[in-house]
């Protein structure tokens, strides 16, 4: 049955959270982003977020902290494999995570403000009624 | 005599996908040492509860929360 096979429009949409070593210098951090998301000849630019330097919550290695980028972008599956291949090669990729973004066929995405006012409301209503 | 149903937490919230890079989220549905909170405890109804694991495992992957809670190491 390769009916999944046809479709009409072969770019699916993606999420990568990558997790730099984070005594790197950020344009150093800048530089090796824009290489590894060369790799994927994207048609648009990606769009990307930096949450920057944050505490790991537990140890991967000898690193206790990470810089975390999150990167949307739209492009063919057949591109993903050189590019993770090149995210395991990276000496300063400490860890990274490659997701279908398409919560649109589910229900519809969370934006990112809606993300932050979110993580800002938690922080003073931390107590639920329970 | 059954039990009241609680309110899904996460549906009053008005969130209708759970995301694993929201770490506060996720902090509220687990225990002290890092185990998903089940259901029956937290009140969260089946779907996004099926979201919320599967969002916790990610997390965890990305060492937004730990694995092990209350270790010292």
């Amino acid at each position: 049955m390769a009916k999944l096979k046809i479709r009409r429009n072969p770019t699916r949409r993606y999420e990568a959270v990558y997790i730099f070593d984070s005594a790197l210098e950020d344009t150093t951090i800048a530089e090796k982003l824009e290489k590894l998301q060369a790799l994927l000849n994207l048609a648009e630019p990606a769009e990307i977020e930096h949450w920057g330097r944050r505490q790991l919550a537990y140890k991967i290695g000898r690193h206790e902290s990470g810089y975390y980028i999150i990167s949307h972008f739209t492009t063919a599956p057949s591109t993903l494999p050189e590019f993770e291949r090149a995210l395991k090669l990276d000496e300063g990729v400490v860890r990274y995570l490659v997701t279908l973004y398409e919560h649109e066929l589910g229900a519809p995405k969370l934006s990112d403000e809606e993300l932050a006012s979110r993580r800002r409301a938690s922080d003073d209503d931390d107590d639920d009624e329970e | 005599m059954r039990r009241q149903k609680k309110p899904c937490p996460i549906t009053e919230a008005g969130i209708r996908y759970v995301d694993y890079k929201d770490d506060r989220l996720l902090g509220r549905f687990i225990t002290d040492y890092g185990k998903i909170l089940p259901s029956r405890l937290s009140g969260v109804d089946a779907r996004h509860q099926r979201q919320l694991s599967k969002a916790v495992k990610k997390a965890r992957y990305l060492a937004l929360l730990p694995y092990v809670k209350g270790q010292t190491s």
